[in-house]
């Protein structure tokens, strides 16, 4: 489960984030859609604790993330919009290194991490130095190592991007697979059709405010938009706010 | 047309330095400008100042004086010319094949020539601004001894700058040919290996011939006389030859023969221009192409743990193996654990060749004084070698530190274990160093002993540094992190690391003597003595200590702030 409160972050005098909070229950797929600049990437900073906020607090599976951040990140799988990595380290041995940051037990570790590599189509790379990889392999890649610790919670900074249709199309389904197994979702994105096909609520932020939050059903409502798909709920919502910052 | 998008290519780099001018804080600013200005401008006085003594004692030298002099300036062009030649290979083949803006720029609606001279203009500053200003104090000094006027400052000046194009020149357009044979992910190894072979051979070389004999009277006659016929004139086809030239001519009051030899630099400046042009519009683009594909892997055997590291914790057992299998798969770090190694046996065999027989002063007070003074000097060496490797470890992680920040590992057992990884190697290194130079010298067992000590408690403090320093001041961006010694944090690094190293060394020099001049003499130490000792002891170690958990409290403070906030 994750709990928001009152998240605020100020870069300065620009305020980032304002006053957001959310609770999103176990096993929900939670989808953030906004503008560009609207808030999305440092909310989610803050609740994989690679960001502290300016005030309020973020709360992963009841354990506070500025009280004990060794712990709450122990339970998130974080997947960052950017793919940078290890270069010089093969597929495998980044899978090795991250289950060794979290701890993991070293036996039958190549077994899970063949198995996870071969779910993301990376197998036959798997002792290939990551500098030759593409991007979207980078992203497959990232995606595996955040899954290996089995997390309780998974956040996604734009999880499709870089990715081939085919790959999309497995992450949508390995998405609703860990939320039927009880893992809390939460994901930022541009692209409304996957926050649609696979969100079972959807936040949307604007200019570091929360102004709508729902199921589809529950927006369109909030927009008096019958019928429309989430992409005109989204410009009802946010056009009469003013455009990205 | 081409001049237009040559100045509007070159115009994210001067607005990238302006903003970065106007970014920096007022105060910390202001700091940093004095600290780096003071350094620069101590190294540029004393530099001169060296030179002047030199040329002085030089001209009370008859008949040879004007030789030696004349033939070290000329040795000087041609350190300067390799030097700029070596600096723009290696930035040509940043700048024009492996730079992160390069898909950007290749992008857009511009010839190939037009990105190929606006970067080459870029090189050509880069590899320069700084072999140009810091060998200024030598010219300067000609001018101070010998009275030639302004003109020779001009010629000076016109002729250092059109070297630096010749030079640079002369680079890209063989970086240019090379790239197209072999991908440009492994010619900066390539290069960067035979320059520091070629480094290594000459410094060997010149150890060898052992220029302290030049004080032996007897050989230093042999010497002159070596000298003398060594006045023939240098290869006319050489462009440090007419840069040499054109300063000579200023020197000796020759202004139209100084304006000849700036003309042939200049025209050998337009010519190289235009067949660069014409190369760059034929080849250039085709290896940027070949530098976008990766060289494959020549072992792939699957070892994913390290024998030795496999009973450590998760966390350490990751960063440790992590951090040595990328240490050994980037191939730019070999050639400085080669240079490393040369100097080190160079360092201990300059320990072998010392003539202590010959000094007028006692052997066993000189051996066991020069043991004192080479800890001093074996820590600077241990400072160079930190500021290579500890100093850009934490910027090492690169923009992949995110990993490290979403990971349930503190930054302080994240610089702690940084800490331990490079201790060991360099702790090894330098008790290597002193236990050998020691051995050499031949000195008493308590000079021994108190050197092992004082490295096995002055090493973490130098290692606490460079890892502390260089997390308070990251570079994560940065495309080659082993230069972020360069920076103002590593000006830091240097010297405090200096004054840490001075600082124990001068506290410990009077008990030193004391003891070893009680031994020698075979009496016994006073109360006073005694108390003394102990108290500059107490005091060193308290030093250490504090310089272990001072600088890595200060790095992780800096860092939790620039990573977290």
């Amino acid at each position: 489960m994750i709990e928001l409160k009152n998240l605020t972050k100020k870069y300065g005098k620009f305020m980032a984030v304002e006053g957001l909070s959310l609770v999103v229950p176990k096993g929900e797929i939670f989808g953030f859609i906004g503008p560009n600049g609207a808030g999305k990437t440092t909310t989610i900073s803050m609740m994989a604790g690679i960001l502290v906020p300016t005030s309020g607090n973020v709360s992963i599976c009841g354990i506070d993330m500025l009280a004990s951040p060794r712990e709450a990140k122990k339970k998130i799988g974080y997947i960052p919009d950017r793919p940078y990595l290890y270069e010089k380290l093969t597929a495998m041995e980044f899978l090795k290194f991250m289950g060794d940051l979290y701890a993991m037990a070293s036996d039958g570790f190549e077994q899970r991490a063949e198995a996870s590599l071969t779910q993301f189509s990376l197998l036959d790379w798997a002792d290939e130095l990551i500098e030759s990889f593409s991007h979207g392999m980078k992203q497959r890649l990232i995606m595996a190592a955040a899954l290996m610790h089995d997390p309780q919670v998974v956040v996604v900074d734009e999880p499709m991007v870089g990715l081939d249709p085919i790959a999309i199309k497995m992450v949508k389904q390995l998405l609703r697979d860990l939320a039927a197994q009880g893992v809390t979702i939460f994901m930022s994105t541009h692209t409304l059709q996957v926050a649609q096909d696979v969100c079972d609520r959807i936040g949307v932020i604007h200019r570091g405010g929360l102004i709508a939050l729902g199921t589809i059903e529950e927006l369109r409502a909030l927009a008096s938009s019958d019928g429309g798909d989430l992409e005109q709920v989204f410009m009802i919502l946010t056009e009469g706010k003013g455009g990205g910052r | 047309m081409a001049g237009n998008h040559i100045q509007t290519l070159l115009k994210p780099r001067w607005w990238g330095t302006l903003n970065q001018a106007r970014g920096e804080k007022k105060n910390a600013g202001i700091v940093k400008l004095m600290i780096i200005g003071g350094l620069g401008a101590a190294f540029w006085v004393g530099a001169l100042l060296i030179c002047l003594r030199m040329l002085r004692y030089f001209s009370g030298v008859e008949q040879l004086g004007d030789i030696l002099a004349w033939k070290f300036l000329s040795m000087v062009i041609v350190t300067i010319f390799s030097l700029l030649i070596f600096s723009s290979i290696l930035n040509s083949l940043s700048k024009l094949y492996l730079a992160k803006d390069l898909k950007l720029v290749h992008a857009m609606p511009v010839e190939g020539y037009t990105i190929f001279l606006a970067r080459w203009l870029e090189i050509t500053l880069d590899s320069s601004w700084m072999v140009i200003l810091f060998t200024l104090p030598v010219f300067v000094s000609y001018g101070v001894v010998y009275h030639p006027g302004v003109f020779f400052y001009i010629t000076v000046v016109a002729s250092l700058v059109l070297l630096s194009f010749v030079a640079s020149a002369l680079g890209s357009f063989l970086v240019m040919g090379v790239v197209i044979l072999v991908p440009a992910s492994r010619i900066r190894t390539i290069f960067v290996f035979l320059g520091l072979s070629v480094f290594i051979l000459l410094y060997v070389a010149l150890r060898i011939l052992r220029p302290e004999r030049l004080v032996n009277p007897e050989a230093f006659s042999a010497t002159l006389f070596y000298f003398k016929s060594m006045t023939a004139p240098s290869s006319a086809f050489l462009p440090s030859t007419w840069c040499y030239d054109a300063v000579m001519a200023a020197l000796q009051g020759a202004p139209l023969e100084a304006l000849f030899h700036l003309g042939l630099s200049l025209s050998f400046v337009l010519l190289m221009i235009f067949v660069l042009v014409f190369t760059a519009d034929f080849i250039y683009f085709k290896g940027v192409s070949r530098a976008q594909t990766s060289a494959a892997r020549l072992f792939v055997k699957r070892r994913l743990e390290l024998p030795l590291f496999r009973r450590f914790s998760g966390p350490v057992k990751a960063l440790v193996t992590k951090e040595i299998k990328t240490f050994f798969r980037d191939q730019t770090q070999w050639s400085q654990l080669f240079l490393i190694g040369a100097l080190m046996a160079i360092y201990i065999y300059n320990f072998k060749v010392l003539p202590l027989d010959r000094s007028p002063i006692k052997t066993i007070y000189l051996q066991n004084i020069l043991s004192f003074l080479n800890m001093g000097l074996a820590f600077f060496v241990l400072t160079a070698i930190t500021g290579r490797f500890a100093f850009p470890a934490v910027s090492m992680e690169g923009e992949a530190i995110w990993l490290i920040r979403s990971s349930p590992v503190s930054p302080r057992s994240f610089l702690w274990i940084k800490f331990f990884m490079y201790l060991v190697p360099l702790m090894v290194l330098t008790l290597l160093l002193i236990i050998a130079t020691n051995v050499l010298l031949k000195v008493v067992p308590f000079m021994m002993v108190l050197s092992c000590v004082n490295t096995l408690f002055m090493v973490p403090g130098v290692v606490a540094l460079g890892i502390g320093l260089g997390a308070a001041f990251p570079s994560f961006k940065s495309e080659n992190p082993a230069q972020t010694v360069t920076s103002y944090g590593g000006l830091l690094f240097m010297v405090y690391s200096a004054i840490f190293i001075g600082g124990v060394i001068v506290l410990q020099a009077g008990p030193v003597y004391t003891i070893l001049s009680t031994q020698f003499r075979g009496g016994a130490l006073s109360g006073f003595s005694i108390s003394w000792i102990v108290l500059s002891f107490t005091t060193s170690l308290l030093i250490c200590i504090m310089m272990v958990i001072l600088p890595l409290r200060f790095g992780e403070k800096r860092l939790l702030k620039i990573l977290y906030y």
